[in-house]
């Protein structure tokens, strides 16, 4: 009898140790909103190594300056960054400050995950059209960081040492482009390939703004097929004259990430990406690069290049501390001494204030870029609106329709029309 | 027959006599109650984890859901656009067949052929056979996905070694040709667990059967074919179930070796990478939902044409 008992209290004791850390997991789970009387905030960001530990420098000096408030950073890598946040807010358990990027802004505001942040963020030093793209409906959802610009770089050694000549970037067309990257091929024996192909969405909506069409209108494409050919038909021909390497190896190089491409193994001379990426090629190559304009369309009138935010900072609509929410962000994006840990990680700072206190302690390739920025700001068009819900699957459509027509399996004119078709299926929902 | 009932007999009379049966039931009555308390947690660990998100998955097939908002009633709308409006889904569906129907086979050809060489007796089997399974216990990791994509790539060792005989390789990962047999090479390299089955199975036939086929003068083809395949059959068949149900559910290889974008040119989009980029990407949950059903029943239809045509060619041996 006296086993049986045994038996009987061992398996009721089981289930309540079960039950007591089920408990257990949903409490902490579920928002926590004391940590020892304090307030928790849970902020999500994505990014490096390095940017997690800057981060978590910056928290610890918000938080001595504001001991009431504990902020929980939750950092993952890029690629699996939505997965995560997506989950978190199905689950209704999102963080209280959720960084995003542009094409990532309106899937989340659209469908009312965010609070509106006008006049609960300090937003006075930020320029009033770089700010605007945070808003959204009338509503001030998100706060740009920082901005770039997508812009071309370039290794000027090896452009010299494959006996070309650095262009005059004023002026250069995409002839003068496709040109420059075969005779840097053929110039230095191979050894060195012009360029790299980018199948970058901000590359196809400078070309289209040069001539004088928006890469979204409303929620539909404003590219006509013509254009999309035309931009294609840039490629082919890098692709022809040996100035990028051919198909196989573009989708190669392409599926990579920027440390292993062309120009930062001192393979290419030339590259595409957004300004603020020259530190990070810079370092992989460990020569000298630089930024320049990108080429023109003969006869254009703009330059198409704008600036845009490098992320946003928003805060969840459901959040129960949403003051906290706003006194974080307003840290974030106004305190110098968060930026002079930050400096340009998150773009160069937003803030007028924030960016001239830091100019001086940036590295050398973000005073670079600082540089280039200021030089070409007359010439940039109006940062863009956050492009429509479902753009953020547009550069996975662009670069597989665009792979289509570099290995000739489907026609520039096929591909073009089926490429505004699924386009626009995908941002029309 | 007379020998078998005689010899249960007095096994079932054994436990008859017990006289205080009904103490006995009751206890074994408290000893089931207990048990089952016993797998209290685990049952409901099977309902809370596994049984639930599976009716809700069937559930949210027939929603558009979006993670982010609630989920709307659509009917079988989803159902209906994968098979009239979605060419990446027809196109992910073929992908994933070419992949299952070249690699299973070859992969079991290939388990086969190296578990008859280890079963002659090696020296030092047991080294070789740590050997050839560790591929098994790799292949399916995200590091042997990147090391895939540096031996396949256009300056990557297997075209290094063309270029030794002057032959200028293409980018194999890259090119929309080739890709998906980079990745049918990589799931045949996983070898390893089938070889060792079939080596377990190559253990059980006895060798007597091979000395009176020697005696008999059959060479070693026609032992092969009369006595080692028949017999290895109901293996085989084993095998092929598990490998093909397992085949449908890649997912890492392609994942990795595409950056997560089946690329080139979609040539590497697996069933269950499409899968996943409409449930994350594209941030519609229903889709994705109803897509694992179908592959479900695709999964079910297959494995059961399976045991249907198992009758015809699978032997058991004590059947006969």
């Amino acid at each position: 009898m006296s086993s049986g008992k045994k038996m009987w209290s061992a398996a009721l004791l089981a289930t309540a140790v079960l039950a007591v850390t089920a408990a257990c997991g949903s409490g902490s789970g579920g928002g926590g909103d004391s940590a020892g009387g304090k307030t928790v905030l849970r902020f999500s960001y994505w990014g490096s190594d390095a940017r997690q530990k800057m981060t978590e420098e910056v928290i610890k000096k918000f938080e001595a300056k504001n001991p009431t408030i504990d902020v929980q950073g939750e950092f993952s890598d890029f690629a699996s960054y939505y997965e995560t946040l997506s989950t978190k807010v199905a689950g209704s358990d999102a963080p209280d400050v959720i960084t995003l990027e542009i094409r990532g802004l309106r899937e989340y505001a659209d469908r009312g995950t965010l609070a509106d942040l006008a006049s609960k963020v300090n937003t006075a030093d930020i320029d009033a059209k770089v700010l605007g793209t945070g808003i959204i409906d009338g509503k001030q959802f998100a706060i740009p960081t920082g901005v770039n610009a997508f812009s071309l770089v370039v290794n000027p050694s090896l452009i010299q040492s494959s006996k070309a000549e650095l262009p005059d970037d004023t002026k250069w067309t995409w002839d003068d482009y496709v040109a420059l990257a075969s005779k840097v091929s053929s110039g230095s024996g191979g050894k060195v390939t012009g360029t790299q192909l980018s199948w970058n969405p901000a590359y196809l909506q400078i070309y289209a703004a040069q001539k004088g069409e928006p890469f979204y209108n409303g929620n539909k494409l404003g590219l006509s097929p013509q254009t999309i050919k035309d931009w294609w038909a840039i490629m082919q021909s890098l692709i022809k004259d040996k100035g990028a390497p051919d198909a196989a190896k573009s989708s190669e190089i392409g599926a990579t990430s920027i440390d292993q491409s062309l120009l930062a193994t001192n393979t290419g001379a030339m590259g595409m990406w957004w300004s603020n990426q020259l530190g990070a090629v810079t370092k992989a190559s460990g020569q000298q690069l630089d930024l320049l304009r990108m080429p023109k369309v003969q006869g254009a009138t703009s330059s198409g290049m704008f600036l845009q935010p490098a992320m946003f900072y928003t805060a969840s609509s459901k959040s129960e501390h949403a003051a906290e929410a706003a006194k974080f962000i307003d840290y974030m994006i106004n305190d110098a001494e968060a930026g002079s840990i930050i400096l340009s990680d998150r773009g160069l700072p937003a803030s007028s204030k924030v960016l001239a206190a830091v100019k001086d302690k940036l590295p050398d390739a973000d005073k670079k870029t600082l540089e280039f920025i200021d030089k070409v700001k007359s010439e940039l068009a109006d940062p863009p609106a956050a492009p429509p819900k479902g753009a953020s699957a547009m550069e996975d459509i662009l670069t597989r329709y665009s792979e289509e027509v570099m290995f000739g399996r489907m026609t520039p004119d096929d591909a073009a029309q089926k490429f505004i078709t699924e386009a626009n299926a995908s941002i029309a929902g | 027959m007379t020998d078998v009932s005689v010899a249960v007999k007095p096994r079932g009379a054994a436990t008859q006599p017990a006289r205080g049966g009904h103490r006995s039931t009751q206890r074994s009555r408290r000893e089931a109650r207990a048990a089952y308390l016993f797998l209290a947690p685990w049952f409901a660990g099977l309902l809370v984890i596994t049984v639930g998100p599976i009716f809700a998955s069937l559930y949210l097939s027939f929603t558009d859901y979006s993670l982010l908002e609630e989920a709307k009633w659509v009917g079988f709308d989803n159902y209906i656009t994968m098979f009239t409006e979605d060419p990446r889904f027809l196109s992910s569906l073929k992908v994933t067949t070419i992949y299952v129907v070249v690699s299973v086979p070859l992969q079991l050809a290939f388990a086969l052929a190296l578990a008859l060489v280890l079963d002659r007796g090696l020296r030092g089997l047991s080294i070789y056979r740590s050997i050839f399974y560790l591929p098994s216990l790799l292949g399916g990791s995200v590091a042997i996905a990147i090391l895939w994509r540096k031996v396949f790539g256009s300056d990557g060792l297997v075209n290094a070694v063309l270029a030794i005989f002057g032959i200028q390789g293409p980018g194999w990962v890259g090119d929309p040709d080739t890709a998906l047999g980079t990745l049918i090479l990589l799931h045949v390299w996983t070898f390893g667990a089938p070889m060792i089955i079939f080596l377990a199975g190559l253990r059980q036939i006895p060798s007597s059967y091979y000395e009176a086929a020697a005696v008999d003068g059959a060479g070693i083809w026609r032992q092969f074919r009369s006595i080692t395949m028949p017999l290895l059959t109901p293996i085989i068949f084993f095998n092929l179930v598990l490998e093909i149900i397992k085949s449908f559910q890649s997912f890492t290889q392609a994942f990795i070796v595409s950056s997560g974008k089946g690329g080139p040119a979609d040539s590497t989009l697996f069933y269950t990478l499409y899968l996943y980029l409409k449930g994350f990407k594209s941030y519609d949950m229903g889709y994705a939902a109803a897509m694992a059903w179908v592959l479900l029943l695709i999964i079910a239809g297959l494995t059961a044409v399976n045991f249907l045509a198992s009758k015809y060619w699978v032997f058991y041996g004590d059947t006969k």
